[in-house]
C-alpha cells in the first residue's frame, strides 16, 4: 500500500496535453453509426471514424473485436444494420461492392490462379473496357512501381508472398480506387518479411497517396503503419488517434496494455475510482532521490531479465508489482540483481478517471510548467484534486 | 504418380514382405482383371485381323458404335452445363430443402440402371403418365436415340454434379469477392474467376459422364427398344450378337469399348496428376 501523501502528487498538477490545432483535413471516407449483429451477437456497435485524403488508418483489435467486419461493410461485401459508409462525399451504403470503386487486399492475396501478373493487375480495366493502349500503359506503370516488372509473365503461384502482396496492391491500384482497404495483410508472413513489407507499403502508400484503411491485431505493425490507429475492443471503437496518442494518452486500461505493456496502479480518490497508467519505458530506478520525476517510492526488484537489447526488471513497489525495462546505458551505469532496493519514479503517466477521460503527466511539463494546476482542474471536472491533503487511497 | 511413397525403413536388409504382397497383388489381379481384358483382345484377333476388320465395319456395328458416340455426346454436353448450375445453386444458396435436393440429385448412382430404365418407361412410355398425353400428338420419346440420351443422364448426372460441387465447395471465396470489389459483374466473376478455377471439375465430370454413359446397359436396352440399325448402342450390340452366337461380331466392339475407356481413364489420370502438382 503507497501512502496517501505519496500518491497525491501524482495527481493532475501540470498537464501536457498537446493542444495543437487542427490542421484541415479533405475527409476521403467515413463511417457513420455502424452497427451490425449475426443472429443475437453484436459485432459492432455504433462506429463512427474518417479518414482523411492520403491518411493511412489503422483498426486494431483482437480477433472477434470486429474489425473485419468493418473492413467487410466499407468494401460492401456485408450489410449493417445500422449506419452509413461516406467516399468522397458520395454515400455508397446502398451500393454492391462493385460500384464502389474500393480497393481490398485481402489476407490471402485473392490473385486469380489463372491470370499472370500482368492480367491480374489489368483486370479491373479489362472489366472496365478499357481500351488496350490504356490497359497497357497502366500496367506498364504499376508494375514499374511495384518492381514486377521482370515477373510480368509470371503467374501467381511462382511468386514469393511479399510479390504475390504487391501483385495485389497493383492490382487495386490500377482502377484508381476511393480507398483502399489492407485485410491482415501480413498474417500469413514470418517476422523478418513482415518488417521489411511494412516499411515498404509504407513508402508505396505514401508515393500513391491514396487513403488506406489497415485491419491488423498486431500493436507493433498498427503503431508503425498508422497516421492513426483506431483501437478496437468488443465491437466499439475504445480509442482513436495518432501512434504517439494512444500509446502515450491511452483511454483506458484496455488500450493501454492492448498497445504494448502498461503498469497499472490502481486506487480510489474521493470515490472514484482512479488508474494510473504508466509504460516500463517510463520507470527510473535509482540509489537515491530521483530528480526531475515523480516519486513512486521505494522497490524492491524480484526478478531481472535479459532480453537483447533492453533489460527487464520486476520490482515490488510496496504491494503492487511493476514491470521496468531499462536500456543499455542505464544498466551499465547502475547494475541492479534480484533483492536490491531501489528508489523508483516515474517520467511520465497516465490517470485514468472513468468520469474524467485520460490525463497524460510527463515530467517535462513539470519542469516547463507550462499548463497550471487549475488548468488541469477545469478540464478534469472537480472529481479530482491536486491537493497535498487529498484522501486518496490506493487499494 | 508423381509423390511416391517413401519405403517404410523400418526393417534393416532385404524385406521379403515387398515382392511378396506385390505378387500377391498382382496374381488377384490376373483373374479378376488381367485376363478377362485380355481374353477379349486374344480372341478377337485370334482368326485373323481380316476377319476382325470386317466385324467392325458391319454397318450394324459402325451404326451402334457411333449410335453410343453420339447419345453420350450429348448426355455429356447437358450434364456439364446442368451440372455445373445445379453445383452452383446448391454450393451457393441455402435454402429450405436443399440438402433433400442434394440427395435425391445423387440417387441415380445407387439405383440399379435397369430400374432408372424401367422409371423412364414408366414416365415416358406409350402407357405412361406424361407419354399417354403425347402419344396422341404423334411424340414418341421412348424407343428413340432421345429416350437413349434421357437415360444416360439419368444415370450419370450425379457423376458430373458430383465432381463440380466438391470444387465449388472448397474454392476460396475471397477469389470472387477480390474480383466484385475490382468491379467485375456477377456475370464477369463467374467468367473470369469462377469457371477457370473448374476447369479441372468440368474436363473430370465431362470424361466420366461420357465413359460411363458410353457403356450404359441397363437403363438403355429398356427405353431403347435396342432395334438394330435404329436405336441399338454399343453394348447392346454385343449382347445381342452374343445371344446370336456371333461371338467374333460382338467381340470386335467389344474391344473398341475397352480400348475407348483405357483413353479416357488414362487422360483422367493424367490430367489430375497434372493439376495436382500445380
Amino acid at each position: 500500500m503507497l501512502a496517501a501523501h505519496q500518491i497525491a502528487t501524482f495527481l493532475p498538477r501540470f498537464t501536457a496535453t498537446t493542444h495543437e490545432a487542427p490542421k484541415p483535413r479533405r475527409i476521403a471516407a467515413s463511417v457513420t453509426g455502424l452497427s451490425k449483429q449475426f443472429g443475437n451477437t453484436p459485432v459492432l456497435k455504433d462506429i463512427n471514424f474518417d479518414i482523411a485524403e492520403g491518411e493511412t488508418l489503422v483498426l486494431l483489435g483482437a480477433s472477434g473485436s470486429g474489425k473485419t467486419t468493418i473492413l467487410r461493410i466499407i468494401a460492401g461485401l456485408e450489410r449493417p444494420d445500422t449506419g452509413r459508409v461516406i467516399l468522397h462525399g458520395r454515400d455508397v451504403s446502398d451500393l454492391p461492392a462493385r460500384e464502389r470503386g474500393v480497393g481490398v487486399i485481402f489476407q490471402s492475396y485473392a490473385l486469380f490462379p489463372n491470370m499472370t501478373v500482368e492480367q491480374n493487375i489489368g483486370y479491373g480495366l479489362r472489366i472496365r473496357r478499357r481500351n488496350g493502349k490504356e490497359i497497357r500503359e497502366t500496367v506498364d506503370r504499376l508494375l514499374e512501381l511495384v518492381r514486377l516488372t521482370e515477373h510480368r509473365r509470371k503467374y501467381p503461384s511462382q511468386l514469393s508472398g511479399g510479390q504475390q502482396q504487391r501483385v495485389a496492391i497493383a492490382r487495386t491500384l490500377a482502377y484508381e480506387p476511393e480507398v483502399v482497404l489492407f485485410d491482415e495483410p501480413f498474417g500469413a508472413l514470418d517476422a523478418q518479411t513482415r518488417t521489411r513489407l511494412r516499411s515498404e507499403i509504407r513508402a508505396l502508400l505514401r508515393k500513391v497517396n491514396v487513403p488506406a484503411i489497415f485491419i491488423t491485431h498486431d500493436q507493433e505493425e498498427a503503431l508503425e503503419l498508422g497516421d492513426r490507429i483506431a483501437v478496437l475492443n468488443a465491437g466499439r471503437i475504445e480509442q482513436i488517434g495518432t501512434p504517439q496518442e494512444v500509446y502515450d494518452q491511452s483511454a483506458s486500461e484496455y488500450v493501454a496494455t492492448f498497445l504494448g505493456r502498461a503498469n497499472l496502479v490502481r486506487g480510489v480518490h474521493q470515490g472514484e475510482k482512479v488508474t494510473l497508467v504508466f509504460r516500463p519505458e517510463d520507470v527510473r530506478l535509482g540509489d537515491e532521490q530521483l530528480r526531475g520525476c515523480h516519486q513512486l517510492g521505494t522497490g524492491i526488484v524480484k526478478e531481472v531479465v535479459f532480453a537483447g537489447a533492453y533489460e527487464r526488471l520486476s520490482v515490488q513497489v510496496d504491494d503492487t508489482e511493476i514491470v521496468v525495462t531499462r536500456m543499455k546505458p542505464q544498466t551499465n551505469a547502475q547494475r541492479l540483481k534480484t533483492g536490491d532496493r531501489v528508489k523508483v519514479g516515474l517520467d511520465a503517466y497516465t490517470v485514468l478517471a472513468p468520469l474524467c477521460g485520460p490525463l497524460r503527466i510527463s515530467a517535462a511539463s513539470a519542469v516547463n510548467d507550462r499548463f497550471s494546476a487549475e488548468n488541469a482542474e477545469v478540464r478534469r471536472g472537480p472529481q479530482i484534486k491536486a491537493s497535498k491533503e487529498s484522501d486518496l487511497l490506493w487499494n | 504418380m508423381s509423390a511416391a511413397v517413401s519405403t517404410i525403413r523400418h526393417v534393416q536388409g532385404f524385406d521379403v514382405v515387398r515382392p511378396l504382397s506385390i505378387g500377391t497383388l498382382i496374381f488377384l489381379m490376373l483373374p479378376l482383371v488381367f485376363l478377362p481384358l485380355a481374353s477379349i483382345f486374344i480372341f478377337g484377333t485370334s482368326k485373323g485381323l481380316p476377319r476382325f476388320w470386317s466385324a467392325l465395319t458391319a454397318p450394324e456395328a459402325i451404326f451402334a458404335l457411333k449410335l453410343s458416340l453420339a447419345t453420350s455426346f450429348w448426355a455429356t454436353v447437358f450434364n456439364v452445363l446442368f451440372g455445373l448450375f445445379a453445383a452452383y445453386v446448391l454450393s451457393r444458396y441455402s435454402f429450405w430443402g436443399r440438402n433433400a435436393l442434394i440427395v435425391t440429385i445423387s440417387l441415380p448412382t445407387a439405383i440399379p440402371t435397369a430400374v432408372a430404365g424401367f422409371a423412364l418407361l414408366l414416365l415416358w412410355g406409350p402407357y405412361g403418365t406424361l407419354g399417354r398425353l403425347l402419344a396422341p400428338h404423334g411424340i414418341h420419346v421412348m424407343f428413340t436415340g432421345g429416350a437413349i440420351i434421357l437415360a444416360n443422364i439419368f444415370v450419370t448426372f450425379p457423376l458430373a454434379f458430383g465432381v463440380m460441387k466438391a470444387v465449388f465447395d472448397t474454392m476460396n471465396h475471397s477469389l470472387e469477392e477480390a474480383s466484385a470489389t475490382i468491379g467485375a459483374s456477377r456475370w464477369q466473376t463467374f467468367w473470369h474467376v469462377t469457371l477457370p478455377a473448374l476447369r479441372g471439375a468440368i474436363v473430370t465430370g465431362a470424361l466420366l459422364t461420357f465413359a460411363r454413359a458410353v457403356g450404359e446397359f441397363g437403363s438403355t436396352i429398356l427405353v431403347s427398344g435396342n432395334l438394330a440399325g435404329r436405336t441399338q448402342t454399343a453394348p447392346l450390340y454385343i449382347f445381342a450378337k452374343f445371344n446370336e452366337g456371333q461371338i467374333e461380331a460382338a467381340n470386335a466392339i467389344a474391344i473398341v469399348l475397352a480400348l475407348l475407356s483405357f483413353l479416357i481413364f488414362s487422360v483422367l489420370f493424367f490430367a489430375r496428376d497434372r493439376m495436382e502438382a500445380k
